[in-house]
């Protein structure tokens, strides 16, 4: 059962991720994209790391694949002037390809764990408890300083893209609440005494 | 060994589960369609639909089939391919989000370790089907309602995160059904999540309303300026898909708002017994609840949501995160219920 | 059990795909980006098929950490691109040339 959800997921992982770098429209590369990440997802569910699938879910499609689909939507960018000159690229690309994967199959597919592999393991999975038990144990323990500093490269990342990203715009009309909320009538409001026929 | 302990058995029961969970909120959705309807028309002084049946209860239905019947409308210019499967992905990711929704104890189609991680995955996904949507159409307003209302449904999924992970602090697991079970107790009502965590059932709600582009925050389809944000250029079924998906996504907060908040299926009082009905009683309150503030409150401007999101929304909900684990951490006043 | 081989072929298949990408579109930087996502992509299923078929949890963790850096490097990426083309009008890779130095 769980082969036939593998060979689903692995036709759709690599004929999506062809079309990602393969299709006309950037927009339908990100669509693409989603399916790729999805399948990888399925992946990870399949070898038993159900939080990270979700995790990946939530982070790369959930987040970063709606960034992507903003920037490339947002930026009116000539797609055709993109596409010149594929043509002239591909039998380079196709070669540097091929040697990759023939070095990674040569690789991979002989692969075996030696037998002492499973007696040194840092931190051994108990199967007794759920996978994000397990994950929290691990993380907030041996490897609570590599978490802080995955979370201060977020920090500065989420920093960083707003300083490249931020315009202040004098043009613009902005709403200052707390001035408003302390207007009051006195100096807000001027009585004048007109007399006819004169104007202010 | 039996069929049902086959592998094609345990798939035939998987799919028959899925159906009627299926049916079950489709079938509820037209009627809970059809009491909004009845409040708001109350709310403004009117008799709302009063005409296809006894009370207009079958109004749904008969909306139902206009829309069938109507003819399709395609824009010339627009990526076709795109343009329906827009309002199908938001469809399906409305109803698959309840796979995982326990209506009483054990009643869920499937019952996995992190179902309120599912939850939230599948609540994020629903910015592609506006996003989308609102681009194939290849038209001006689509395409800033749907700009609109996907950085709004983002900006306030960071807050909707937050306030999960309070409450999963609290229970100790990310499965729901051991959600609503950590809120058990003797005291029934009183050992609630609300309570302990009260200002963030009112955040939740804001959140829920914001999330699902409900009345105040239904920016994207603000009429008097944008016509109908996204959904402009639809017609008939997929027009009719993608509003199935919203009001079942707005079915689905009331749900999660229950399950986090509200005790599930566990009944107020601890005399009585738990079950399905009190799940689904509590569902509907707040349902209610919804659509009064649909008919009440008047419209955010854009800014003004944006600013109650990231400066109001984000920094409380963050700050209310610290205040659960420090009082989860030193096991003070039954907020460790693990 | 489906064989580990499995996995490690498919990955290795987003692996050049993603190289491919690169080399295909040199001057679309937005699908360079995707490419580096996919490549990232089947590092991760790497490290999480080997953690789960070693019985080590501590590739999981490594992939939780390639997820964090992937998401600020696609959003770092992403300004720089978006700062780019309020500069150029165009995010062709040939016109990010004037910082020669």
């Amino acid at each position: 059962m769980a082969l036939y959800f593998f060979y689903f997921f692995a036709s759709t992982a690599i004929l999506s991720s062809f079309f990602v770098i393969f299709a006309n429209n950037p927009v339908h590369s990100v669509l693409w994209l989603i399916v790729t990440f999805f399948s990888v997802a399925g992946f990870f569910i399949l070898v038993g790391a159900e939080f990270l699938a979700l995790l990946l879910m939530i982070v790369y499609v959930g987040a970063l694949a709606v960034l992507f689909l903003f920037v490339v939507m947002m930026l009116n960018i000539n797609f055709a002037g993109l596409r010149s000159g594929v043509a002239q690229y591909l039998p380079f690309g196709i070669l540097i390809g091929l040697v990759i994967f023939i070095e990674l199959i040569l690789a991979f597919v002989p692969w075996d764990f030696k037998e002492q592999s499973f007696n040194n393991l840092s931190s051994p999975i108990n199967l007794s408890e759920t996978n994000t038990v397990a994950l929290g144990k691990v993380v907030y323990t041996d490897y609570f300083l590599l978490f802080q500093c995955a979370g201060i490269i977020l920090l500065i990342a989420m920093i960083g893209s707003i300083v490249l990203t931020l315009r202040s715009r004098p043009d613009v009309k902005r709403q200052n609440i707390t001035e408003q909320i302390f207007r009051d009538p006195n100096s807000s409001i001027e009585v004048k005494d007109i007399n006819p026929g004169e104007g202010i | 060994m039996s069929f049902f302990e086959t592998n094609i058995g345990i798939l035939a029961i998987v799919i028959g589960q899925c159906f009627l969970v299926m049916l079950c909120v489709l079938a509820s959705l037209a009627f809970i369609m059809y009491g909004e309807r009845k409040v708001w028309g109350l709310l403004q002084l009117r008799r709302g639909p009063n005409v296809v049946g006894p009370f207009g209860i079958l109004q749904s239905f008969a909306d139902l089939l206009k829309h069938v019947f109507k003819e399709i409308i395609v824009p010339t210019e627009s990526d076709k391919v795109v343009f329906f499967l827009a309002p199908l992905i938001s469809f399906v990711l409305a109803l698959i989000a309840w796979v995982v929704v326990p209506f009483d104890d054990g009643w869920v189609v499937s019952n996995i370790n992190i179902g309120i991680l599912y939850l939230f995955a599948v609540s994020s996904l629903e910015v592609y089907g506006v996003i989308m949507g609102g681009w194939a159409s290849n038209s001006k307003y689509p395409f800033l309602g749907s700009l609109r209302s996907a950085s709004q449904m983002i900006s306030y999924e960071v807050s909707i995160g937050f306030i999960i992970i309070g409450v999963i602090i609290s229970a100790g697991s990310l499965n729901l059904s051991e959600i609503v079970l950590a809120q058990k107790s003797d005291y029934g009502l009183l050992s609630w999540f609300w309570l302990p965590h009260l200002p963030m059932v009112f955040f939740f709600l804001v959140s829920a309303l914001a999330e699902t582009n409900r009345p105040p925050f239904d920016l994207p389809e603000a009429e008097a300026e944008l016509v109908a944000g996204y959904q402009v250029e639809y017609t008939s079924t997929p027009y009719l898909l993608f509003m199935i998906g919203e009001l079942s996504a707005v079915l689905l907060m009331t749900a999660l708002i229950t399950i986090l908040f509200f005790g599930g299926w566990l009944s107020p009082v601890p005399s009585l017994p738990d079950g399905f009905f009190w799940m689904f009683s509590k569902m509907l309150l707040f349902f209610f609840v919804f659509s009064l503030i649909k008919g009440l409150v008047p419209r955010y401007r854009y800014d003004q949501l944006m600013r109650l999101g990231w400066k109001v929304m984000l920094p409380v909900s963050l700050g209310w995160v610290v205040f659960v684990s420090f009082m989860a951490h030193f096991k003070l006043l039954n907020y460790a219920r693990w | 059990m489906i064989p580990i081989e499995h996995f490690l072929i498919v990955s290795a298949s987003l692996f050049v795909i993603g190289v491919f990408g690169i080399f295909l579109n040199r001057k679309n930087i937005i699908i360079i980006l995707m490419s580096i996502e996919l490549i990232l992509a089947s590092v991760n299923i790497n490290f999480v098929v080997f953690s789960s078929y070693l019985g080590d949890l501590v590739g999981q963790v490594f992939a939780m950490f390639i997820l964090t850096v992937a998401a600020a490097e696609a959003a770092i990426g992403l300004a720089i691109i978006v700062c780019f083309y309020r500069l150029r009008n165009s995010i062709f890779i040939e016109d990010a040339n004037t910082m020669k130095g």
